[in-house]
């Protein structure tokens, strides 16, 4: 049997995607039926002149601008899966070094000839890289069903939809954009995902309370020995929404080679470095 | 012979309490050894610090390796298997095999199936819709289907009923150990591995207290159903452990010379789970 670390990694992250399914898969798939099913229900009590007036003011609003121009305004709709992807991400990332030790199975897993390197590694690329693409997959499918029921709409309205095809072409870069910003922004937040990765290696019980406790401690200690907020400013100043997402192609480029973020990864290569080695021995 | 597991002086505390204090153990290469020791012995920590699991102080080599600061390559030569319980519970079978394909560079997917073939286990199933059984009986086909040097099995037929743990030794030994192998297996229950041991070390107070081959043990201890007139004698040759049976004193003795009790009684060879007995309760009767 020929195993190549590629393919270990690789069923490392199958394994998160299994095992978290419900975080991935389930949950955006569910707030994107709500979604629909609460736009049509809506849709369902507009009057009839409403809607074709409200088609070709969306045509006409779109009128002469090129999909690329398009694409923040798709960001919006977008904003109720981005927030929910950051809450799955938080509670991923606390029980992923976690769940295990508790169930027992760590036995399992670390009876495998798998580094805890590559253990770590791969929640890590799960939560930056791969739990976005289920997000904007749904996304995808939403704004698909969107577009086709636009169609419908005016044909049924007998309304001229003028420019969909541009539509939904500028629905295909904003999700582009939400990844690329989803990426980027995983890699601005890697000093919080070092720190719950840190927590849930280490804690034998309740992980989100040693994680936050321990951060207000030093905050605290901070204040109390020195006189300063250093910690809680420098959290505090990476921690505004806004800073999460990206309207620009520009803007992702501006964030990932800026030396703020070359200092975050620093912090958080340091924290996640601690959480493999405090995986190293589970009692 | 040479040794698969050599370790010196093992420690590891949990804050007040010692689980290991001091452990030296020996294992010889192709052997079936038992580690035996009541509850809280330190079976499990002593098994946690084979396979890398644990960390501990002293010397410790199994395989040629440090298991503390290589213990993923170490896994690539040792299977373990801890108890019933830890196959992940949201894994299908097929999801199972399919991982351990993909991350073992010694599993043989086919004999893993093959042996499931024998079995009721759907491949289809959550290992937690598995009754305790089938689940025991899913770990040992991975271990089956894997070539490694040793396999460390600690109480690893706890909580199952007698027919599953029968079936669980029986085809561990005819199906799996080939003489080239290491097995060890940690236990509480002596009667149920006894037959198939080939070295036996018992553990208690997370010291070990005998550490033997079984063909040794017939000329280190015997068991003595001692005569009434003989009894101040046998007390002077020091007894490990002493005990009525059906009215007469029995008396376990540690190397002492078979000449030397034939006079005192009719002598016995003790079985495992006697001198089980008389090993962890030697304390008490100043052995």
């Amino acid at each position: 049997m020929v195993v190549n670390q590629f393919g270990q990694f690789g069923a490392l992250l199958k394994r998160e995607i299994i095992e978290n399914r419900n975080l991935f898969i389930s949950t955006p798939a569910l707030l994107a039926v709500i979604f629909f099913v609460f736009s049509i229900w809506v849709v369902s009590f507009v009057p009839s002149a409403e809607i074709a007036a409200g088609i070709e003011y969306l045509s006409l609003l779109f009128d002469g601008l090129s999909p690329l121009q398009m694409a923040p305004a798709f960001l919006l709709p977008a904003v109720p899966f981005i927030v929910t992807l950051y809450i799955c991400a938080i509670i991923y990332l606390i029980n992923s070094l976690y769940q295990d030790r508790k169930d027992a199975s760590v036995l399992f897993w670390q009876s495998m000839p798998v580094s805890n390197l590559q253990t770590v590694l791969s929640k890590v690329v799960t939560i930056c890289a791969i739990a976005p693409v289920f997000y904007v997959a749904i996304l995808f499918v939403l704004y698909l069903l969107a577009v086709a029921m636009l169609v419908a709409l005016g044909l049924t309205y007998n309304v001229q939809v003028a420019g969909l095809g541009y539509m939904f072409m500028a629905s295909v870069l904003s999700l582009l954009l939400i990844y690329l910003s989803a990426i980027t922004t995983a890699l601005w937040l890697l000093p919080s995902i070092g720190w719950l990765l840190l927590f849930s290696a280490f804690a034998r019980k309740t992980p989100i309370l040693w994680a936050v406790g321990v951060f207000i401690l030093l905050g605290f200690l901070e204040d109390f020995v020195f006189g300063s907020q250093y910690l809680a400013n420098w959290v505090e100043s990476r921690s505004n929404p806004q800073q999460y997402m990206f309207f620009e192609f520009t803007d992702v480029v501006e964030r990932l080679f800026s030396y703020d973020m070359l200092f975050g990864v620093v912090v958080g290569s340091i924290l996640i470095s601690g959480a493999i080695s405090m995986r190293r021995f589970i009692d | 012979m040479t040794n698969i597991v050599e370790a010196r002086s093992l420690v590891k505390r949990y804050g007040d309490f010692t689980a290991l204090a001091g452990v030296d153990l020996s294992i010889p290469s192709g052997s079936i050894s038992g580690l035996i020791g009541p509850n809280g012995a330190g079976k499990t920590t002593t098994m946690k610090a084979l396979t890398g699991l644990c960390d501990v102080e002293g010397e410790l080599e199994v395989a040629g390796r440090d298991p503390r600061s290589a213990r993923h390559k170490l896994m690539e030569e040792v299977c373990f298997i801890a108890d019933v319980g830890i196959l992940p519970k949201w894994l299908k079978v097929a999801q199972v095999l399919e991982f351990v394909s993909a991350v073992h560079p010694k599993f043989v997917r086919e004999r893993a199936e093959k042996f499931l073939s024998t079995t009721e286990i759907p491949s289809n199933k959550r290992i937690k819709d598995l009754s305790k059984g089938m689940v025991t009986q899913l770990h040992l086909a991975i271990v089956m289907a894997i070539d490694v040097r040793l396999l460390v099995l600690d109480e690893p037929t706890l909580g199952l009923d007698i027919i599953y743990r029968k079936e669980f030794y029986d085809r561990l030994l005819n199906e799996y150990y080939d003489g080239d192998c290491t097995i060890i297996i940690s236990t509480h229950q002596v009667e149920e591995i006894e037959t198939l041991l080939s070295h036996l070390v018992f553990i208690k107070n997370g010291r070990i207290t005998l550490d033997s081959s079984m063909n040794n043990l017939a000329d280190r201890y015997f068991e003595v159903v001692v005569d009434p007139d003989k009894l101040t004698a046998a007390d002077t040759l020091e007894p490990i452990y002493t005990r009525e049976l059906l009215g007469k004193k029995s008396y376990m003795f540690e190397d002492v010379p078979r000449q030397q009790l034939e006079p005192l009684g009719e002598v016995l060879t003790p079985t495992v789970a006697d001198l089980f007995v008389a090993k962890m309760k030697e304390d008490h009767h100043g052995g």
